[in-house]
């Protein structure tokens, strides 16, 4: 806007019009507030009357055509989740043959116990020597020391004791670093260690 | 003109209970601010918690959004009302007396949240956390304070309603309306109350309650002082008339629908789920009629805009209003509220319009009141402007901060690997970690927006000690209020009947709700009555008080949405039943922690033990607060059985035995929990304890039973 335009009009009290507002102008005033009538601006009325059509055309699918529920939208994209199969090995269980050539491996003992150090320190203690779980180290096992037994405990929890499952966390790779780390503390004697539990578990058995 | 000739009637105005409201905004503004920066801090650094339960930030930050809100809000609402008001109406506030009550009560009010909150005297149900008897005191307050307005419009010497006051009328009337209906509660003690509603019923009222309260405290009263204040400062006509009639009417009709774009993918029925999405599209245009009519108002005007504060702070906060109604809509769609539902996507949001429309419109307001209430020139216009940019960085900041932590989170949480269809990131603290950073960045952004409010609080300051110490009190003369003009069009004659248009403001809003709410509350059919949901028991109803207590809501959601990366981390989508004895229900907004719903029997007690007593023993780089007086604190076994004999009374299915034994089942639970724990434990009588109740809640959530 030009400043041409400006007619400060004071006989409306001091507010300033523009010459072409004048026909505009209301005879309205409130404590010297003027209004004008402008028509409504045309991009308005249309996002208005759009957003009116599209909400009787979405309310009409979705609640009463043929628009799927948020159930069904979810049975659907679940389904199809689950359809995918883990990268390699069936079940996410390492097997045993290459479990036990593992064993032994300090880079993978090592990087087993960087995923430890994350995800186990909370119930098993900085050294495996138990908290709130049991004590890794000792001969001693709830379910069995040998390596697929630890590997399956792991992967599959005990949830009802509070043992979480880990399987959904871990690839086939980790799951096998952390067997091969536990194994690699085994009769560390570490300090603090939690009364045994379980049975006492031979190798050569 | 006939005018001239009639008598002329001489009156002055109540000038001074604005200047109070004005003085209480900035009082009640530092808190405010004060409180948000310290929350923000404390989710950047948990040691901020001060391991005081008074301090930490579940009790913190209903304190902050209530002070926010209620507070400054309110007190900057209230100071321009009354001032405009007067002035629009040609008359004096009705009764002096009824003002000063208004204003006393309403700062008392303040103070017994600023109390009770800190105390975790908490009903949970967001922005309505206060208890019973307070809720009683606003009831009262906010009667006043309507008797005073509508006396004063009905004293009024001039005949017609200016759009302010129709923003200011529908205010009144749905506030009180939304209040009245979310508080409805059952006293179990002086400091306890539980609602009426249960689980599904009460998320959908207290989000009905929760959005209009951002609609009709923080949308139409400022909408209102935007009409007034504007064109007083721009000293430019209003743009349009017949704008402002549409817009009023779409907007307060169709803004009370939109509740249930809170509860999207949750528990709650379908349609409703539905009609909020699509109430909330619809609402871009009457908000965005509010945001045309005032920039365009300044037309032509923009030199004055450059040099006056008032109308920079003005113009500012009428595009964050612009931008934030039109965020609304858009989150409000199924699939955009999928991902920035129980982020700091929300929070970002929510800011651009509390930081940016609602602040920057009482600073404007504020520039513009203190010089005209103390008849003086504003002490520096160069400091006002310092504020304006410090406070526009602060803002910026703010928001770019939170929406980069909510679509950073976010896109994390839902990462599910393309090959393996598992989550990409199962640790949640790892997101957590992830937006540490941000989090201090939110908090410089705060700490600005706060510098910037001093800095008018010490120009306000300066004005007024610069004022006249004489201030002779201004006389006005007007004719009494002309008579009805006949003919003409209708709604310009509506504005000339005041009952009328109040009734019609009232039914506009009545409608939505009606049919929003009426269903979930006569028909149960949403909660059915299947095998599997048993009411909580004593030790469990006590733990479940201290969790409200506490404010956990504020950090975890027990609301598994219908969604893969929900039902991929959690477990399967929360159903309406699992909550229908949930009173309050516990459903939450942000999850700044993981989702609780299913957490029980997740881990040992013991590791609930740890973990209340110092989450990163458990969980290394954890941001959750430690909760060590739980351990201290006694669990209040003789209170249940009056807490059973509420529940009883409002439709649990607890048998007459049940209710007496309450208190003694609870201790026959809690020594079981806490015989469990006894060897990892040197807390003296741990059966006793507070966390024992705690560990019997959290195991219970999702547990079948
Ligand atoms: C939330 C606490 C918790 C976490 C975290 C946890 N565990 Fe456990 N764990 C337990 C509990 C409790 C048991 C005992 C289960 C039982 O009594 O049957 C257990 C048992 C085990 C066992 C079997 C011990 C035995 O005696 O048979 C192994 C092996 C094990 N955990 C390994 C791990 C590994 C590896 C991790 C990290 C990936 C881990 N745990 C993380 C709590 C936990
Ligand atoms: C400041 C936000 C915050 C508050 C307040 C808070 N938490 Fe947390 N909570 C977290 C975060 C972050 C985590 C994830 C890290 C961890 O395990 O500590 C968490 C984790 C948890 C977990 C473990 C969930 C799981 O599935 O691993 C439980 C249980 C829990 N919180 C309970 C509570 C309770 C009970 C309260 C109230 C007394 C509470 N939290 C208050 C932030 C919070």
């Amino acid at each position: 806007m030009n400043n041409s335009d400006k007619n400060n009009t004071n006989t409306n009290g001091g507010v300033e019009i523009f010459s072409t507002e004048k026909a505009l102008l209301l005879d309205h005033n409130y404590d010297g507030i003027r209004e004008l009538d402008h028509v409504l601006p045309r991009w308005w009325v249309w996002l208005l009357y759009a957003t009116i059509v599209f909400s009787v055309w979405y309310s009409g699918y979705y609640m009463l055509g043929s628009g799927p529920t948020p159930e069904q939208e979810l049975a659907e994209e679940m389904t199809r989740i689950e359809a995918l199969k883990p990268p390699t090995n069936a079940g996410g269980l390492p097997e045993a043959a290459s479990l036990v050539s593992a064993l032994g491996d300090t880079s993978r003992a090592n990087h087993g116990r960087e995923v430890y150090l994350g995800k186990c320190v909370a119930c098993h203690g900085d050294h495996g020597q138990g908290t709130i779980g049991p004590n890794l180290t000792d001969e001693f096992w709830i379910h069995g020391g040998a390596p697929t037994d630890v590997a399956r405990i792991v992967a599959v929890g005990v949830p009802e004791k509070g043992m979480p499952p880990w399987g959904p966390l871990l690839s086939p790779d980790e799951l096998t670093d952390l067997v091969v780390f536990i194994d690699s503390i085994k009769g560390s004697n570490p300090a603090g260690a939690k009364a045994a539990q379980g049975e006492k578990y031979d190798a050569k058995n | 003109m006939s005018q001239v000739q009639q008598s002329q009637e001489t009156f002055s105005y109540d000038d001074d209970i604005v200047k109070k409201f004005t003085l209480a905004t900035l009082v009640w503004g530092g808190v405010a601010f004060l409180v948000g920066i310290l929350a923000a801090l404390q989710l950047a650094a948990w040691q901020l918690n001060f391991d005081l339960s008074w301090l930490t930030f579940g009790r913190l930050r209903p304190l902050h959004t209530n002070a926010a809100i209620f507070a400054f809000g309110g007190n900057a609402i209230f100071a321009g009302i009354y001032y405009s008001t007067q002035r629009l109406c040609k008359a004096r506030l009705f009764n002096d007396t009824l003002s000063k009550i208004h204003f006393w009560g309403w700062q008392l009010i303040i103070v017994a949240a600023a109390i009770t909150l800190p105390l975790g005297l908490s009903q949970s149900k967001e922005y309505a956390e206060l208890e019973w008897p307070i809720d009683i005191a606003i009831t009262v307050v906010w009667v006043i304070f309507a008797v005073n307005f509508f006396g004063t419009l009905a004293r009024r010497r001039e005949r017609h309603l200016y759009v302010a006051l129709w923003f200011y009328i529908s205010t009144i009337i749905t506030v009180a309306v939304l209040h009245v209906v979310n508080s409805i509660e059952i006293p179990v003690s002086w400091f306890q109350s539980y609602p009426v509603y249960a689980g599904v019923q009460d998320a959908l009222v207290q989000w009905w309650y929760g959005h209009n309260a951002v609609a009709f405290f923080l949308t139409t009263p400022f909408l209102g002082l935007m009409y007034y204040f504007l064109p007083k400062a721009a000293n430019r006509p209003v743009y349009s008339y017949r704008l402002s009639i549409v817009h009023f009417w779409s907007l307060v009709f169709i803004y009370i629908w939109a509740g249930p774009h809170h509860l999207l993918y949750t528990a709650l029925p379908n349609w409703a789920q539905t009609l909020g999405m699509v109430f909330s599209i619809m609402l871009w245009a009457p908000s965005w009629g509010g945001m045309i009519n005032g920039l365009l108002t300044l037309r032509g005007s923009w030199d004055k805009v450059r040099t006056e504060p008032v109308l920079k702070f003005m113009v500012v906060a009428i595009t964050f209003y612009g931008m934030a109604t039109f965020e609304g809509p858009l989150l409000s769609i199924k699939s955009v509220s999928a991902i920035g539902h129980y982020t700091d996507w929300i929070i970002a949001h929510v800011h651009g319009g509390t930081l940016g429309w609602n602040g920057f419109l009482t600073f404007g307001m504020i520039y513009y009141l203190i010089p005209k209430l103390y008849r003086t020139e504003l002490y520096s216009k160069r400091l006002a402007n310092m504020h304006f940019w410090i406070g526009t960085v602060g803002i910026l900041m703010y928001l770019i901060a939170m929406y980069t932590s909510g679509f950073t989170q976010s896109m994390m949480l839902r990462a599910i690997d393309a090959e393996t269809g598992k989550l990409v990131y199962p640790d949640f603290v790892e997101t957590v970690v992830r937006i540490i950073p941000l989090y201090w960045a939110r908090a410089v952004g705060g700490i600005l927006y706060l510098a910037g409010f001093l800095i008018m609080c010490w120009n306000v300051y300066k004005t007024c000690q610069a004022a006249p110490k004489k201030q002779p009190v201004e006389v006005f003369r007007a004719p009494a209020m002309p008579a009805e003009e006949v003919g003409g069009h209708w709604h310009r004659r509506l504005e000339g009947w005041m009952p009328t248009f109040s009734v019609l403001a009232f039914l506009a809003i009545l409608v939505g709700s009606a049919i929003e709410i009426l269903p979930t509350l006569v028909a149960h059919t949403y909660t059915p009555v299947t095998a599997g949901v048993a009411p909580y028991t004593a030790l469990e109803l006590a733990g479940r008080d201290i969790y409200v207590r506490e404010g956990c809501y504020n950090c975890h959601s027990q609301m598994i949405r219908t969604l893969p990366e929900d039902v991929l981390r959690y477990g399967k989508p929360s159903l309406a039943e699992e909550s229908m004895y949930d009173r309050p229900f516990q459903w939450g907004s942000k999850r700044t922690g993981p989702d609780l719903a299913r957490v029980g029997g997740k881990y040992p007690d013991l590791w609930h033990y740890r973990h209340m007593l110092d989450p990163r023993s458990v969980t290394p780089n954890s941001i959750m607060p430690s909760y060590p007086w739980l351990f201290d604190a006694k669990t209040n076994f003789d209170g249940l059985n009056r807490k059973f004999a509420v529940m009883k009374s409002l439709g649990v299915p607890y048998t007459d035995d049940e209710v007496a034994n309450a208190s003694k089942a609870a201790r026959d639970q809690a020594l079981t929990i806490a015989n469990g724990l006894r060897g990892d434990s040197p807390v003296k009588n741990l059966e006793d304890r507070e966390i024992i109740a705690m560990i019997a809640y959290m195991q219970r959530l999702g547990a079948k039973r």
